[in-house]
Order: C-alpha cells, then sequence, then structure tokens
C-alpha cells in the first residue's frame, strides 16, 4: 500500500524539516518514535496537523544517561505530567509485550498534541485516497498534506513496491 | 494452527469507510414516525454496545499472544467503532438525534459498563477478556442486529449492515480462534490466569454489569414486542461454536461463561428470578454521579464521513 491515490503534496526522509506549512491541514504518517521528532516542528506553522501514530514509543525530553530502565522510568514520568487524559496517555504508551522498545527525545512532543489544532489518531491508516487518509473506524480524514515517517509501514511499502510518481 | 496473518490481511483487504455510503440516498422515508419513537432508544443501545465492545477490543489489543493477533485486534477495536459511527449517522439519518446531533445518553447497565472497562478493562487476564467478548458479540450483536434488518427496510440500512455482518462474521471467527490457541496453551498457565480472574473486582463487575447488561438488553426487545427466543437463540450460538473447537474446553472462564449463557436461555432458572431481574432494578437506582466522568474514548464517536 503506497500513497499513490493521494493528489496533495507528500513529504518522505526529512523533507519536513524547515517545510513552510503556513495554511495547511497536514498529516503525519509515523510510529511515536518518528512522530515525536515530526510533530513538534511541523504544528509550529501547519493549519492543522493530524498525527496518525503507527505504535506507540517512550519519549525522553532529553538524553538520559543510565540505561533502558532509567529512561523508561524517565519517559514514564514525563508522559505522566505533561499529559493529563488517562486515554490518551494510554494511547501514548507503549505496549509491554511487543513493539518498539526505542526510545525517542522531544521535548515539545506533548506540548504539540495538547494544541487544539493537533489530533492524535491512532486508528490504523488502510488507504490513501485522492483527498487525504482514511483509518479503519470509517472517517477519511482530508488533508492537504501527508508526512510519511522513514519508519512508516507505508515509506516501507513504496521502497518494495516503488514510489509513486 | 490458523493462519493468523493470512486473516490479517483478509481484514485489511475488507476495509469499508462511511464515505463509500450514500447517506442521503432514497429511503429514510421508509422509518415512520411509529417506527422512529420505537427503534430510537434501540439504536441508542445498539450504538453503545458496539461503543464498548471497541473498547474492549483495546483492552484485548494489549495481551494479545501474538504480534499478529495484537494487530488484528487493533483493526477490531477500530471497527467497532466505525459500526457505532455507521450507526448514529443511520439514526442522524433517521432523524433519531437532536438538533446538535449529540450522542444519545447511555443507560445505567451501558454506563457501569463504561466503568468496569475504564478501571478493570486493561488488568482483566488474557482468559476472561477473550472468553467474554465472545459472548457479548453473540448475544448482543448477534440478537439486536437480526432485529433491525426484520424491523427496518431501508435499503442504506441493509447495505450498511451488509458489510458490519461481514466485519462482525470475522471477529467471531478471530475470538474462537484465538480461544483455540489459548486452550492449547499449558495446563498451570490456564489455571494461573484462572486464579487471575477470581479477583473481587472481576467477580462483582461480572454480576453488577454484565448479569444486568444482558437482562436489560432481553426486557428492551421483549417491550418492543419481540419474542426473547432471538437473544436466547444468539446466546446458545456461543456454546454451539465453543463446542467445535479442540482446545477451548481446556479453558476454565469459558465453561463459567457457558454455565451461564445456559442459565439466561433459561427463563425458568432461578438465576433470573433471584440474580439477574433483581440486579436491573437495583442498577436502575445507582445515581449516575457516583460513576464519575467516563473517559474521553467514549467522545470519540462521530456521524460524520468526513472530518478535515
Amino acid at each position: 500500500m503506497t500513497t499513490a491515490g493521494f493528489r496533495g503534496e507528500v513529504l518522505r526522509g526529512i523533507e519536513w524539516f524547515s517545510h513552510d506549512f503556513t495554511g495547511q491541514r497536514v498529516a503525519v504518517v509515523a510510529p511515536g518514535r518518528e512522530a515525536a521528532q515530526i510533530v513538534p516542528e511541523v504544528a509550529a506553522t501547519a493549519r492543522s496537523v493530524k498525527v496518525f501514530q503507527e505504535e506507540p514509543d517512550w519519549v525522553v525530553p532529553v538524553r538520559v544517561p543510565g540505561g533502558r530502565a532509567v529512561s523508561a522510568a524517565v519517559a514514564r514520568f514525563f508522559l505522566r505530567t505533561q499529559v493529563k487524559d488517562p486515554w490518551i496517555r494510554r494511547l501514548l504508551t507503549p505496549h509491554a509485550r511487543f513493539g518498539s522498545r526505542r526510545t525517542a527525545v522531544s521535548v515539545g512532543y506533548y506540548a504539540a498534541l495538547r494544541h487544539p489544532d493537533c489530533k492524535l489518531i491512532t486508528w490504523p491508516v488502510y488507504a490513501f485516497v485522492a483527498d487525504g487518509v482514511r483509518t479503519a473506524e470509517g472517517v477519511e480524514h482530508h488533508v492537504d498534506c501527508v508526512v510519511l515517517g522513514p519508519g512508516s509501514v507505508f515509506a516501507r511499502d513504496e521502497i518494495t513496491e516503488g514510489r509513486p510518481a | 494452527m490458523t493462519d493468523f496473518a493470512a486473516m490479517l490481511q483478509t481484514i485489511k483487504d475488507k476495509q469499508w469507510s462511511l464515505a463509500d455510503i450514500d447517506w442521503d440516498a432514497p429511503g429514510a422515508e421508509t422509518m415512520t414516525d411509529e417506527l422512529r419513537a420505537k427503534m430510537r432508544p434501540f439504536m441508542a443501545d445498539l450504538v453503545w454496545i458496539e461503543h464498548i465492545g471497541a473498547r474492549g477490543f483495546a483492552s484485548l489489543a494489549r495481551k494479545a499472544p501474538t504480534p499478529e493477533i495484537q494487530e488484528i485486534y487493533r483493526y477490531f477495536h477500530a471497527e467497532e467503532q466505525k459500526h457505532a459511527n455507521a450507526e448514529l449517522a443511520l439514526m442522524k439519518r433517521w432523524g433519531m438525534l437532536d438538533e446538535n446531533g449529540a450522542m444519545p445518553e447511555p443507560n445505567i447497565n451501558v454506563r457501569l459498563a463504561i466503568k468496569v472497562l475504564d478501571d478493570f478493562g486493561d488488568t482483566l487476564p488474557l482468559t476472561g477478556l477473550a472468553t467474554l467478548i465472545p459472548l457479548l458479540e453473540c448475544a448482543l450483536d448477534g440478537a439486536l442486529v437480526k432485529f433491525l434488518l426484520e424491523e427496518v427496510t431501508d435499503p442504506v440500512c441493509h447495505q450498511v449492515f451488509k458489510h458490519i455482518n461481514s466485519d462482525e462474521s470475522r471477529h467471531i471467527t478471530v475470538d474462537f480462534q484465538v480461544l483455540e490457541l489459548i486452550g492449547a496453551g499449558p495446563r498451570h498457565k490456564l489455571l494461573i490466569e484462572t486464579i487471575g480472574n477470581l479477583k473481587p473486582q472481576v467477580i462483582i463487575g461480572l454480576i453488577v454489569v454484565f448479569v444486568p447488561l444482558i437482562n436489560k438488553m432481553r426486557d428492551n426487545i421483549v417491550a418492543m414486542g419481540l419474542p426473547e427466543n432471538k437473544l436466547y437463540n444468539a446466546v446458545k450460538r456461543f456454546a454451539s461454536v465453543g463446542s467445535r473447537g479442540e482446545h477451548t474446553k481446556r479453558i476454565p472462564a469459558y465453561h463459567v461463561l457457558k454455565a451461564q449463557a445456559a442459565m439466561v436461555v433459561d427463563r425458568s432458572h432461578a438465576y433470573h428470578k433471584y440474580l439477574a431481574d433483581p440486579m436491573v432494578k437495583l442498577t436502575s437506582k445507582i445515581p449516575r454521579r457516583l460513576l464519575g466522568k467516563p473517559q474521553s474514548w467514549t467522545e470519540e464517536i462521530t456521524h460524520e464521513p468526513v472530518a478535515s
């Protein structure tokens, strides 16, 4: 599955960096560790941002010395203090059994998510259509620009299936 | 062994969207004023049951035994939400929502179910939740949807439920395949998880929430002039599908819920007189403010096919 059906702008790799999103409705499709890097930057200029988080990852505000256990404890505390809504916090908490154990460093991710024009969506993305993104809860999200994280399943599919022209 | 990876691919291939449906197509006029008044509380219950079913799958995704099953549950969580969204869109089409298009208020039994899922959903052991969900799906979803399709002739409703039924058949298939997988596991693990299920909050949660929820639904169906056999046949399906499996019967929680299902379908059983019916009455007296504010997942429902 690729972004081929989408008519708007698609940014890959680090094309989002220093890009001016003024006036645009932007979808960020990425695992949590990448969304944590991308979203604060995009939210600074975009009209609105929808974060389609493919899987949650731990986020710490600064690099933490002392190994994985310490950084997980810091990440847990950071999440608890930054996100008051228990359901949103649950959506941002990595699964204990599977998935990534990687930790991202981002001081502004949770602050960006608190912004009223920035929405976290964890429903699976199943298709790109002309005007935006379709998710499995049955809603079509209209956006002007899609930022595809390098670790996104769609970015991986574009490597195997070929990038749309 | 079941190929869960292939099932996951089928689930991805079969996705549909509210935007695929023409919500203004002719047929809404078939909903008469009389039928509208009768169906409104029923539809509100149905939307809420899908919505809490969605929350149940969110908890299951946290405990899935393999990454493929975890991803399947992630999709099922979204699909149940889609069903709630689509049913809310039908309510809007039929003029059952108020001017703001707001979601109808949940009844007290649904509110209790939300409370228990918010408080304990993520800590219930896999065997308990994985057994409870298919029973709820067989009983409530199956019976209610059959009833709806018999009552309503609107072609858009039938188009929507063709999709929903197709999704639900995959949900029930996977639910029982997962029970087979769990049942085939080591006996000591089943025993430990069973002991985990015996926590007081689980037992009380089951009695206070699940018992009256299912009986309240029966009361609603009977109040609408329908034979309660419809609900009972749907409940029987839980035992009949489960008994086909080779390993499911090794799960103690399955036997407990199967026994409860057998009591539910036998209207003359003392279960109704001494437990279920009094629980319906008792729970109806619980003040809503005692339950606090539900978590924000209850606000994610929408009848809009497109969000910008």
